[in-house]
């Protein structure tokens, strides 16, 4: 059945258009989980709150069921899904680089844009520095280019490369986030005095 | 901690290892048994060993021939620009390149027409489109292509226009010459390769 | 007030939305009526170590009904089928073999240890319809070799065809490489002399033996 342009179920022409819709629900879902806040996202690095934490968590070990049932009930085909390349050392350094733009400026690309859409100053600033960042890379990308491409390790996956099945790794990752949930809850309650719920029945 | 949290937790953990029961799943599209069956009711799949001929004169590009006899049969004796897989190397990574080729039709010939016919329905139960058999496979070759029978007298048109296109062909593969009757209308246009001169060289 | 305070049961209402669809598809899963049995890679070898052939001389045996565990199925048309069969045969085509009735029938027939002998004009015609009945999982389905046209030839002394091999298939009749090297297109006869093929016949069964 899927993917739905790969086998031809849909012309390549929707992209743009399922594009926006998933944007759409992205954007709305960020802004619900309360995102465009700073303190949510800083929070995990001060200990008080790691929503952000387990919020992404919950998207990616949900869908990562998801997928692997969909696999098997032939509702997509998960061979036929593009895996973008691993290129390890730049990453390494791209996600140091972006985990100190986290804290220091309190916002992540995608919850920059939501915050504008409610208003903030701040987000404002932020992304005009996002847009001044991406101008001086493009400009000194010519010296770095190397370093860019260096480490191409190809299209694989963790399960490749620790050689067990897709659904076996579903399975650790699984327990993998429950462990940082408990413990992420163990951590909020001992550095925030006044700790306060949800309330969620 | 809510206890609802543990229910959700427990869920995700139940979901996730419910995974690790499921059988595993092949990953190739195969055709399925009932529309294999109908596929293979129909003659449609055979090409005549004059058809075959023909497609190797005229140097169709739409047509690639496939032999599925083992090498050392290969080595000994093939036709004009066949590929040689072997019908037990028939699923190995190099056949299925040769059988992907976008809107080329292979043709898959042996010995005779079973073994051809048998790689056939291989080859079509993993899903490849357009492949055909060559019908009597080499023996039949032999027989009406190297070795045409002349027809009768009484045989129609038909028949001697055929017989004189496979004597035409028997030449063109095996460079035999020809004692000429006069009245032999050659069909078939031979365009043999210039021998080059040296002085020629490569491109 | 967060989200979560509007609609406490947000959460839980998501979930089980999420659990609902994975098990309606795990319900919904349509298994296809017939699997292959054989992976691909084991129906390679089958046909090229198979010997699940029946030699026409074996015929005999079925015929005056000294064997009991063999069905004979003709699968070629009711028009050649009523001009001349080998007796005691059905008439039953490839496609309509495969119908539901006939899958349980082939099902009861494997367990009770019984040979299904399918042939049709030639042993090419009952080629493909054998090989898919084996994918299948029938390993008493076996082919006749030389098919009807061969046990035509010799219905009046089927024993004696014991001696004669013009039914064996998938071997080469020429040398080709000799008879393609030099022709002589006037002498259209074409001796056509058989290179001698080694047969490994097997040997004639008794009647006690029988079956598959």
């Amino acid at each position: 059945m899927g993917p739905l342009i790969p086998l031809g179920q849909i012309s390549s022409g929707w992209d743009f258009i399922i594009a926006l819709i998933i944007g759409i629900a992205f954007g709305f879902i960020l802004e619900a989980s309360g995102f465009s806040s700073s303190r949510n996202i800083t929070g995990v690095f001060y200990g008080y709150n790691f929503v952000v934490l387990r919020f992404f968590f919950t998207a990616v070990i949900v869908a990562m069921i998801g997928l692997e049932y969909f696999d098997y009930m032939g509702w997509i085909d998960l061979n036929m899904i593009y895996i973008l390349p691993t290129y390890l050392s730049p990453m390494i350094v791209g996600a140091i680089i972006m985990g100190v733009g986290f804290i220091i400026g309190g916002f992540c690309p995608g919850t920059s844009y939501t915050a504008i859409a409610i208003g903030k100053l701040d987000a404002i600033v932020f992304t005009l520095g996002l847009f001044l960042g991406i101008f001086i890379f493009s400009e000194i990308f010519p010296y770095i280019e190397d370093f860019y491409y260096s480490g191409n390790m190809g299209n694989i996956t963790i399960s490749e490369v620790l050689g067990i099945s897709n659904k076996l790794f579903t399975f650790i990752f699984v327990i993998i986030a429950v462990i940082a949930f408990y413990v992420t809850w163990l951590i909020e309650k001992k550095v925030r005095k006044t700790i306060n719920p949800y309330k969620f029945e | 901690m809510n206890k609802n949290y543990f229910i959700l937790f427990g869920l995700l953990i139940v979901l996730s290892g419910g995974l690790l029961f499921l059988p595993e799943k092949t990953n190739y599209v195969q055709q399925s048994p009932e529309s294999l069956m109908w596929d293979i009711v129909q003659p449609t799949r055979y090409i005549s060993t004059d058809q075959v001929a023909k497609l190797i004169i005229e140097k169709d590009p739409l047509f690639q021939l496939v032999d599925v006899r083992p090498d050392y049969d290969f080595e000994a004796f093939s036709l004009p620009n066949s590929f040689n897989i072997p019908i037990d190397s028939i699923l190995t990574d190099e056949a299925n390149d040769i059988f992907n080729i976008e809107d080329v039709n292979t043709i898959f010939l042996s010995d005779d027409d079973i073994k051809a016919d048998q790689a056939w329905v291989i080859a079509k139960r993993m899903g490849y489109k357009s492949v055909y058999v060559m019908k009597g496979g080499l023996n039949c070759w032999i027989r009406t292509i190297i070795q045409p029978q002349k027809p009768s007298e009484s045989a129609p048109i038909t028949e001697f226009e055929l017989y004189n296109f496979r004597k035409g062909a028997s030449i063109y593969f095996t460079g035999a010459e020809l004692s000429t009757n006069s009245d032999i209308k050659q069909e078939v246009s031979i365009t043999r390769k210039k021998k080059e001169t040296v002085a020629e060289g490569g491109c | 007030m967060h989200v979560h305070e509007i609609n406490p049961k947000k959460t839980l209402i998501t979930l089980t939305i999420f659990v609902i669809v994975i098990i309606v598809g795990l319900l919904t899963i349509t298994n296809p009526r017939l699997e292959y049995k054989l992976t691909p890679n084991e129906t390679v070898e089958l046909v090229v170590w198979d010997d699940s052939y029946v030699f026409p001389y074996e015929l005999e045996d079925v015929i005056v009904g000294a064997v009991d565990t063999v069905i004979l199925i003709d699968i070629r048309n009711t028009f050649d089928f009523s001009r001349g069969h080998i007796p005691g045969a059905e008439n039953i085509s490839a496609v309509e073999l495969l119908s539901e009735d006939n899958i349980k029938r082939l099902k009861k027939l494997q367990k009770e240890g019984i040979c299904v002998l399918i042939y049709g004009e030639t042993q090419l015609q009952a080629n493909g319809p054998w090989m898919v009945f084996r994918q299948l999982g029938f390993s008493n389905v076996k082919s006749l070799m030389g098919g009807y046209q061969y046990y035509a030839l010799w219905k009046d002394n089927l024993a004696d065809s014991y001696g004669d091999d013009g039914y064996l298939l998938g071997a080469a009749d020429f040398d080709y490489s000799d008879i393609a090297s030099n022709v002589n297109i006037d002498e259209n006869e074409g001796d056509s002399e058989k290179t001698s093929i080694t047969v490994n016949r097997r040997k004639k069964s008794t009647v006690a033996e029988g079956g598959c």
